[in-house]
C-alpha cells in the first residue's frame, strides 16, 4: 500500500508596526493590530474557512477513509480569537471528525530549538496545553518550525512524553539514494521520523498555476497517476507513505481560487480511493503501518523546508538576521529572569521565524517568495522595526 | 541698496544647509534695510522681492510675464502652501524643458548685450570654460542649464546695484547677470566640490567653481577652513575672499531647549545629518564599536538619511552592535527636535565641512559636542572638543571620558549652550554689507 499523508501548516504570525526610534522608551504597542487584522480576515475568507468546509465535507463524504493533519500555531490561534473565531470554529470542527490529527510544535512558531533548550520546552508545552485547551487533543506527532530538525532537536522532543513522531523534509544531502516513501527512525532509533516528498508536495504548493511549468496545468488524473507510479518500486510489500507536506494558506491563499486548486483537492481523495493500492492516513498511525525494520537517519546538521537549500539560510543567511537573532536571544535570556509575565509575553511574540524571514536578502527566485510574505518594503526596514523593537523591550526592563 | 541674489534653496524650497544659511542671512540683510530680489529653481517664472523682514515667510511673489502676473494677482490664496505650489516651489526643483546647447545662449548673450569684443583674453577664457562644462544629461546639470537660461530675463528686466550667487548652481546665472548688467557680483562658497565628493568629485563641477569665482569681483567663505581651500585648491586671490561666518537662531525658549526628555535610561550618543561620505558616518560607526567595548550599554543614534545608510546598517550588524546602534531613517523638523531633547553626546565627524550648522543646534540644546576639526563651525566655537575626523580613538576615548564623567559632561553642555546663544545673523550681515560696500565703492569708482 501507498498512504498519502497530508499535513498542513497554518500560521500567522504577529506583525510588527513600524517601530522607530522615538517609540522606544514610550511601552507603545509594538504590533501592527490593523494589519494583521486584515491580513487574518482575508486569508480566513480566502483559504481557512473554504478549505475548512471542503475538507471537512470530504471527510464526511469518504466516511473516515480520507484523513489530514494538521499544524496551527499559537500565534494563529490567538489571532482566530481576535479576528476571525468562526475560523477556528471551523477547524475545531474538523478535529472533531476524529479523521484530523493535530501536531505539536513551539507555540509562537520560534526557532528556540537552535538558540534556548528551556525556552524551545517551554514553547513546546505551551502549545501543547493551548491544543488540549482548545481541541481537546494531546498531540503525539511534532513538527518543527519550517520544518527545522536535526539530530539533537530529536532528541529534545523524545524527552517530553508523548512525542512519538517527528515530521522533517526530505533533503537530498541527507537521504542520498533512499526514498522519502518509507518511515525512518532518527539517529538514535527512538523516533519515527517522516520526510516530505518535496517534489510533489511542491508541485501542488508552488507550481500548481505555474504556467511555465512543463506540466501545466496539474490535473488530479495526471497527479494521482504519477503517485501511482511511485508504487511499482516496491516489490517487497513494503507499506509507503507519501508525505505531501505544505502551507495550508497554499489553497485559496498562493494558490487562488482561480487558479482550480479547489476542483483539484475536491477531486484528489475520490480519485486515490479508486485504486486499491493507495490510501491516506496521518502521521501517527505510520509508525504501526510501518512493517518493516525501520532504517535510521542522522542528521549533523540542521535541515529545513525553506528555499532552494534547504538549511536555514532563510532566517540567519545575513548579518542582519545573525546580529537580530543573537540580540534577541540575550534579551530573552534577561527579561525571563526578570519574570514579568506580560513583557514575556511580548518578548515571546518577537521569536516567530517570520521576523527574521523578512530580513533575508537572498534575491533569487527565492526572494522573490520571500517578498511575497514580508509586509515591509526591504529587508533593512524589517530589520531597523526589529533592532528598535528590540531597543524598547530592553527599556523596558529597567 | 538692492541685490539681486540666485540661490539653489531656500524655505520651503529644501531645506538643507544652504536653505537655511540663506533664510537666516537674507532675514539679517533685510533688517539692515537691505533690499533683496530672490531667484530660485520655481515652476513657473517669478521672483520674490524681500523688501520687510518678515518677507522671508511669506515670500511675496512677482510674475516676469505681466500676463501672468495678473492671473497670480487675481487668483487668492488660503495658504502659503498653496500659494508655493501654484508658483512651483517643490521640495526639489523639476525640469521644465529641455536647453540644447549651453554655448548658444551665451554666444547669443555675448552678441546682444556687448557688440564689442571680449574684454580681454581671461574672460574669454572663463566663459568658454564655464559653457564648456555645464553641458551633461544628469538631471541637475540639465536643471542648472535652465535655471541659467532664465537668469538672463531678471539680469535684464530687473533693477539692482550688486548680484550676490550662492554655491556653483547659481554662479552661471551670476556670471551672466554681471555680463548683461555690468554690475558687481558677489559669489558666496557654501561647499564646494571636494567637500561635497570626499574625494576629487565632477571635473566640470570644479572648473563652474573656478570660472565663478574668478570672474566675480569678491568671493565669501563661510570659514577660514574654506577660504583656505579656496587658495589651495582654486588658485583664487586671497585679496578678492572674505570670510563670513554662519550664524544660528535659536527657535523658541531657550530654557525650553535644555530640558531634556529621554528616549533611553544610559547614555544616547547622537549623528545627525545627511548619510553620506562627507559627513564621515562611517567614521561614526568605528568609534561607536570601539566605545561600545568598554560602555556596552550605551546608545549610538544615527540619525538622517542618504546613499550610505544602507552600507552602514548593515556593516552596524556585521560589528554585531546588537540593538546598541539604531538608525531612525528621516525625520521631520518635530522629531528632530525629539530627538536632540534625547541626546547627551552629539558628533559631528565630516571629512569636510566648509561650515555645518548641524552641531550650534546641538549645542543650543545643551548638548555636549564633539566636532571635526575639518570643519568651519569649529572655528566659532570654543565649548566643544575639536578631534580629526579620522582619530577614531581619540572620539572613541572622549565618549568614553564624557560617560565616565557625567558632571564634565552637563558643565560642558551649558558651557556650550551659552556660547551659541551669543552666535548672532546679525553680524553676519553686517560682514556681508561690509562686502556690499566695498564692491560697490570700487565699482563706482571704475566707473567715473
Amino acid at each position: 500500500m501507498l498512504y498519502v499523508v497530508f499535513y498542513f501548516q497554518v500560521h500567522q504570525p504577529v506583525r510588527l508596526r513600524h517601530v522607530g526610534v522615538l517609540d522606544v522608551g514610550k511601552n507603545s504597542n509594538l504590533f501592527d493590530d490593523k494589519l494583521n487584522g486584515e491580513v487574518l480576515r482575508k486569508v480566513a475568507e480566502k483559504c481557512y474557512l473554504p478549505t475548512n468546509r471542503l475538507l471537512l465535507d470530504l471527510i464526511k463524504k469518504h466516511e473516515g477513509r480520507f484523513q489530514v493533519s494538521f499544524s496551527i500555531t499559537g500565534t494563529a490561534i490567538e489571532q482566530f480569537k481576535l479576528y476571525s473565531p468562526e475560523t477556528l470554529d471551523s477547524f475545531k470542527e474538523l478535529v472533531d471528525t476524529g479523521c484530523v490529527e493535530i501536531l505539536g510544535e513551539t507555540y509562537y512558531h520560534s526557532l528556540a530549538a537552535l538558540y534556548d533548550t528551556n525556552e524551545f520546552l517551554d514553547q513546546v508545552a505551551l502549545h501543547r496545553q493551548l491544543m488540549k485547551d482548545e481541541f481537546g487533543v494531546q498531540p503525539c506527532t511534532f513538527r518543527n518550525t519550517e520544518l527545522i530538525y536535526q539530530d539533537r532537536i530529536s532528541d529534545l522532543v523524545y524527552e517530553i512524553e508523548g512525542f512519538t513522531t517527528i515530521l522533517t523534509e526530505g533533503v537530498d544531502r541527507i537521504l542520498q539514494w533512499r526514498s522519502p516513501l518509507f518511515a525512518y527512525k532518527n539517529y538514535a532509533k527512538r523516533i519515527n521520523l517522516l520526510l516530505k516528498y518535496y517534489k510533489l508536495s511542491d508541485d501542488i504548493a508552488f507550481r500548481f498555476s505555474n504556467r511555465d511549468w512543463p506540466e501545466y496545468p496539474l490535473t488530479v488524473d495526471k497527479f494521482v497517476n504519477w503517485i501511482d507510479h511511485l508504487t511499482l518500486d516496491e516489490t517487497q510489500g513494503r507499506n509507503l507513505f507519501l508525505n505531501l507536506f505544505m502551507d495550508y494558506e497554499t489553497f485559496g491563499e498562493h494558490q487562488w481560487a482561480e487558479t482550480g486548486i479547489f476542483d483539484f483537492m475536491m477531486h484528489f481523495p475520490a480519485e486515490v480511493l479508486k485504486r486499491e493500492h493507495l490510501a491516506f492516513t496521518t502521521p501517527s498511525q505510520t509508525q504501526s503501518l510501518a512493517n518493516y525494520q525501520q532504517e535510521s537517519l542522522s542528521f549533523p546538521d540542521p535541515v529545513s523546508w525553506a528555499d532552494e537549500q534547504r538549511d536555514l539560510s532563510a532566517w540567519v543567511g545575513n548579518d542582519m538576521q545573525t546580529n537580530a537573532i543573537e540580540t534577541y536571544w540575550e534579551l530573552l535570556h534577561k527579561i525571563k529572569a526578570k519574570g514579568d509575565p506580560e513583557l514575556l509575553r511580548i518578548a515571546r511574540l518577537l521569536s516567530t521565524s517570520d521576523h527574521f524571514y523578512y530580513m533575508c536578502t537572498k534575491y533569487f527566485q527565492d526572494g522573490d517568495v520571500h517578498k511575497y510574505f514580508s509586509p515591509y518594503d526591504s529587508p533593512d526596514q524589517a530589520y531597523i522595526y526589529f533592532i528598535n523593537a528590540l531597543a524598547d523591550l530592553e527599556e523596558r526592563l529597567h | 541698496m538692492k541685490v539681486l541674489m540666485f540661490t539653489w534653496e531656500f524655505p520651503p524650497l529644501i531645506s538643507g544647509g544652504l536653505a537655511m544659511a540663506c533664510y537666516g542671512m537674507v532675514k539679517a540683510l533685510l533688517a539692515l534695510g537691505i533690499k533683496i530680489d530672490l531667484v530660485l529653481p520655481t515652476r513657473e517664472l517669478v521672483y520674490f522681492p524681500l523688501r520687510e523682514v518678515s518677507d522671508v515667510d511669506t515670500l511675496p511673489t512677482v510674475f516676469l510675464d505681466p500676463v501672468q502676473q495678473k492671473e497670480y494677482t487675481r487668483h487668492s490664496f488660503q495658504t502659503v502652501q498653496e500659494r508655493m505650489e501654484y508658483i512651483g516651489v517643490t521640495d526639489s526643483p523639476e525640469t521644465y524643458y529641455q536647453l540644447q546647447d549651453m554655448r548658444q545662449l551665451f554666444e547669443k548673450v555675448h552678441t546682444e548685450f556687448h557688440s564689442v569684443e571680449y574684454e580681454n583674453m581671461d574672460e574669454q577664457e572663463l566663459w568658454d570654460t564655464m559653457t564648456a562644462n555645464l553641458v551633461g544629461e544628469e538631471d541637475l546639470i540639465q536643471k542648472v542649464q535652465e535655471f541659467t537660461h532664465r537668469a538672463q530675463r531678471f539680469a535684464s528686466e530687473l533693477d539692482y546695484n550688486l548680484i550676490h550667487a550662492h554655491d556653483w548652481l547659481t554662479y552661471p546665472s551670476g556670471m551672466l547677470a554681471r555680463k548683461i548688467s555690468g554690475k558687481p557680483l558677489v559669489v558666496h562658497i557654501h561647499a564646494t566640490e571636494f567637500d561635497r565628493a570626499g574625494g576629487p568629485g565632477d571635473d566640470r563641477i570644479h572648473k563652474i567653481e573656478h570660472s565663478g569665482m574668478m570672474y566675480a569681483d569678491r568671493v565669501m567663505a563661510v570659514s577660514q577652513y574654506t577660504a583656505q581651500m579656496i587658495v589651495s585648491r582654486y588658485r583664487i586671490d586671497t585679496g578678492k575672499i572674505r570670510i563670513v561666518h554662519n550664524a544660528f537662531t535659536v527657535e523658541g525658549d531657550e530654557e525650553d531647549l535644555s530640558v531634556k526628555k529621554r528616549i533611553f535610561k544610559d547614555v544616547m550618543v547622537l549623528f545627525l545629518g545627511r548619510i553620506t561620505i562627507q559627513k564621515g558616518p562611517d567614521y561614526y560607526l568605528d568609534v561607536a564599536e570601539r566605545v561600545l567595548k568598554t560602555h556596552p550599554n550605551t546608545r549610538f543614534i544615527m540619525a538622517g538619511t542618504g546613499d550610505m545608510a544602507r552600507k552602514l546598517l548593515r556593516r552596524s550588524a556585521q560589528l554585531k552592535l546588537k540593538n546598541r546602534f539604531l538608525f531612525t531613517g528621516f525625520l521631520n523638523r518635530k522629531q528632530v527636535e525629539q530627538i536632540l531633547r534625547a541626546a547627551d553626546i552629539y558628533v559631528l565627524p565630516s571629512v569636510s565641512e566648509p561650515f555645518g550648522i548641524s552641531p550650534l543646534e546641538a549645542m543650543a540644546f545643551g548638548i555636549t559636542s564633539i566636532i571635526s576639526k575639518q570643519s568651519g563651525v569649529s572655528e566659532v566655537v570654543n565649548h566643544a572638543f575639536k578631534i580629526d575626523y579620522w582619530d577614531v580613538d581619540l572620539m572613541a576615548d572622549t565618549i568614553n571620558h564624557l560617560i565616565e564623567n557625567p558632571e564634565l559632561r552637563h558643565k560642558m553642555g551649558v558651557d556650550g549652550m551659552k556660547e551659541v546663544n551669543l552666535i548672532q545673523w546679525s553680524e553676519a550681515a553686517e560682514k556681508v554689507r561690509k562686502v556690499y560696500s566695498e564692491v560697490l565703492s570700487a565699482f563706482l569708482k571704475s566707473n567715473t
